[in-house]
């Protein structure tokens, strides 16, 4: 049975997935997974028209919602065509501004699947809006105005598509209408964008003149462009690998929570973030290297044989390897690195600039770490795709940054797998998400130029702070926040401060001491 | 190995990772239980998120009680057949000034008996979280919400003070009087809720079903007289009718639908080839232009 077979195999309560698609209910169908696609453009290259467009023309929009589309006076660009983009913009802040803010969620189902649209702003202010956006898309849609070309805009949103880990393009040159389908326009424009994307990770780029306010080769085959042989929007977008169908690259499995039954039931619960698992396999904590025998992949509808990326399940060990939230079960042939330090590139989110001397953590897939050093290397030059060395760093800044953990975290190159090598760079103080970043490079030993860090011993905080707490799975975690919160207030009063890892778990022994 | 997970094997998957981390990153979550088919997913999700263990949090009902009587029931069953803890609040102070939909507009009645009612609520047990069955498809202003939507001391939403969410990182540390909303159906569609409900088998309020009810038509819309509170007025009459629900709520300002569809698969063919949104029977919606947005703002889920 395959892993997705198994996922579907109900107990005896559940119906099985063959009656749901009996033909009486062949509308309630699932359908054939999910395509997210981001779009992103300057200001005034109608991107909001062109989601309209393509919701008005290929989706299942309700009557009430066309009628309010019809019924508004606003009209499309001076021609009597609705304005279609009355249904993305949202907020009543942005309609009052006439520009879009923040990031919209669209869906629409197609006769096989779910698309998902994620329309980001393109104002530069808002650049970390579609960094958010992009980290999010199995494919993106860069709009340019035929009229005008690439511009820096374009290049910068490449650079971030890049940055997050986008490996499908495609660019829309739109407003084709306004330069009378001229292929000569056109084919310079697509030009400049092949010596564009070469520069960057992509694995496919598209390049389709298209025009949103007539819909020419947005839901349809344009009738004006001849000239033009390639996919219409709509048809490039159907034929998409749809996301959980490329499960490749190493397990990982990124430990949420512990789950109990009150009886023997031990489960680490995560979702399984790259590869597949399965009954029989052996498993590995990367910071521990303590290592145990899957014996079950629980969920509440049975047992699985197997599971696969993007699946939420539980495990149950042969072994109490007292793996806790943060941990990464992985291959003992291929383990994330328990990193002490990280090279990243990251996009600064926040509207306060970064501050050596602040309290920063480290946010992975399931775990948060004090960090001990945030240096700012360098800045990219996005429109140059040239690094400029800077130690200061603000908002929609992307950034080459060298960081320093305050104990050991496990992590892999974003390179090789994303869904482990990305973070968050999150303020102690407020808790906000202030930059969002990928691993380049990982020191598995701690920084030679850092033996002079305050080191916070288990006796030390076990003989005071911590002294109230005993040997339990809750004490100890309570144990590790405490520590935490410490090197934070230590950090920030300017003191390089390091967290001595806490032993190796064993429930007769006290874990400070 | 290469078949591909369906859309609702993916969103399964999605909303229990979003309630796992929720559950680990936040102090006192609590799960605000409507009762409505969202609820009922909601639920289901969480169960199957925390499975073999007890929901490591509660269920928070605002009790208006102006709900369905139906819905009370649903709501009892439930919290017996699964053994929750469920929490019932009332705002006290609205039921005694008599806050009713039927003499306040229902922007009064709203604000009164479940806006401040939910504040009230989450106040006086310090609950740090609240998950809630809101979708981004629902409405346009909530196509941008986040799936941790912070609010700051007062659960004032500042659209300007939300967090950018990347990947499936959710970064759930608070600051100084901050509580989180936690959105765990945010990418599913009214359709998919219904799809999930025939795929999983579960069960929903009756009132869903079509059935014959006593009913009144008032201002184009149809409503249940699901006690004597709701009076007739000049010209109206109560009339049998087959009707159903496509959402619920406070039962004078939920309109019925007429309708033959009695069981679930009737409903969901019917409701797969609607041609209205759902929240076209929701009065309150058509109060003020914006109106979602604005009571967002304000607290209201």
């Amino acid at each position: 049975m395959t892993a997705v077979g198994a996922l579907k195999k109900k107990t005896e309560n559940h119906v099985q997935p063959d009656v749901r698609l009996g033909s009486s209910t062949a509308v309630a169908r699932d359908l054939d997974g999910i395509v997210h696609i981001l779009t992103c453009g300057s200001v005034d290259d109608g991107k909001s028209t062109l989601i309209g467009r393509l919701l008005w023309d290929a989706s299942d929009l309700y009557d009430d919602q066309r009628a309010t589309i019809e019924k508004s006076d606003r009209r499309a660009g001076g021609t009597d065509q609705p304005d279609f983009s009355l249904l993305v913009d949202g907020l009543v802040a942005e309609r009052e501004q006439g520009i879009t803010i923040d990031i919209a969620w669209r869906y629409f189902d197609t006769e096989k699947r779910r698309i998902v649209i994620i329309d980001s702003p393109g104002h530069e202010q808002y650049t970390r809006n579609m960094a958010s956006g992009a980290s999010h898309a199995d494919i993106a849609i860069m709009l340019v105005d035929a009229r005008s070309g690439i511009k820096k805009q374009t290049r910068r949103h490449a650079a971030i598509l890049d940055l997050v880990g986008v490996k499908r393009v495609i660019l829309a040159v739109n407003k084709m209408d306004l330069v009378d389908w001229s292929e000569e326009k056109f084919r310079k424009i697509e030009a400049d964008f092949r010596t564009l994307s070469w520069k960057f990770g992509f694995w496919e780029a598209l390049v389709i003149p298209v025009s949103a306010v007539t819909g020419d080769n947005v839901a349809t085959r344009s009738t004006a462009m001849p000239w033009y042989k390639g996919d219409y929007l709509l048809e490039h977008l159907e034929k998409l690998p749809s996301r959980g169908s490329l499960s490749g690259g190493a397990f990982r499995l990124p430990v949420q929570a512990v789950l109990r039954d009150g009886r023997d039931f031990r489960g680490l619960a995560g979702s399984i973030s790259s590869g597949g698992i399965k009954v029989g396999d052996i498993v590995v904590d990367a910071l521990s290297g303590k290592s145990a025998r899957v014996e079950r992949i629980a969920t509440m509808d049975g047992d699985l044989p197997s599971a696969t990326s993007g699946q939420a399940v539980s495990l149950q060990l042969d072994a109490d390897i007292d793996v806790a939230r943060g941990a990464v079960l992985s291959s003992l042939e291929s383990r994330p690195i328990a990193a002490h330090s990280i090279e990243a590139r990251m996009v600064w989110l926040s509207e306060t600039a970064f501050d050596p001397r602040a309290g920063y953590l480290l946010r992975t897939a399931t775990d948060l770490a004090p960090i001990s050093t945030l240096e700012i290397k360098a800045l990219l030059e996005l429109e140059t795709l040239t690094a400029r060395p800077s130690s200061a760093c603000g908002v929609n800044d992307i950034a080459v940054a060298h960081i320093a953990l305050g104990r050991a975290v496990a992590v892999d190159l974003f390179s090789d797998l994303s869904g482990t090598g990305n973070f968050l760079v999150v303020d102690a103080i407020t808790g906000a998400s202030l930059a969002a970043g990928v691993v380049t490079a990982v020191n598995a030993k701690p920084d030679s130029r850092e033996t002079h860090q305050f080191v916070l011993t288990r006796e030390m905080l076990a003989r005071g702070l911590c002294r109230d707490l005993g040997t339990t799975g809750a004490e100890r975690e309570e144990f590790l926040r405490r520590a935490n919160e410490a090197a934070l207030i230590l950090r920030a009063a300017g003191v390089s401060v390091k967290i001595e890892a806490i032993p190796p778990p064993n429930d007769d022994l006290d874990p400070g001491l | 190995m290469n078949a591909s997970p369906s859309h609702l094997d993916l969103l399964e998957a999605e909303s229990i990772h979003i309630f796992r981390e929720a559950a680990a990153q936040f102090r006192k979550p609590v799960l605000m239980y409507s009762i409505g088919k969202d609820s009922t997913v909601l639920l289901h999700l969480a169960r199957k998120a925390f499975w073999p263990q007890k929901l490591p949090f509660p269920l928070l009902h605002i009790d208006t009680t102006w709900k369905f009587k139906d819905m009370i029931a649903f709501r009892d069953k439930t919290v017996k057949n699964f053994g929750l803890d469920l929490i019932v609040h009332t705002n006290a102070d609205g039921l005694v000034k008599s806050i009713n939909p039927i003499d306040y507009a229902p922007s009064i009645y709203t604000d009164v008996m479940k806006t401040a009612a939910l504040k009230q609520a989450l106040d006086k047990h310090a609950f740090d979280a609240a998950f809630g069955g809101a979708r981004r498809d629902e409405e346009a202003s909530r196509a941008k919400e986040r799936v941790f939507s912070f609010r700051a001391a007062g659960h004032r939403w500042d659209p300007r003070k939300q967090r950018p969410e990347l990947w499936n990182l959710l970064n759930g540390r608070l600051g100084t009087g901050e509580t989180v909303r936690v959105f765990p159906l945010s990418n599913w569609t009214e359709r998919d809720v219904w799809r999930y409900i025939i795929r999983e088998k579960l069960d929903v309020v009756p009132l869903y079903l079509a059935a014959e009810r006593p009913t009144i038509l008032r201002n184009g819309q149809l409503l249940m007289v699901d006690d004597e509170r709701l009076k007739p007025k000049a010209g109206e009459e109560i009339k049998m009718r087959s009707i159903r629900f496509r959402t619920l709520g406070c039962y004078p300002l939920t309109a019925a639908v007429e309708s033959a569809a009695a069981d679930i698969e009737s409903v969901v063919a019917e409701t797969l080839s609607a041609r209205t949104s759902e929240r076209q029977g929701r009065l309150i919606d058509h109060d003020q232009a914006g109106a979602m947005e604005k009571k967002k703002q304000e607290g209201y889920f």
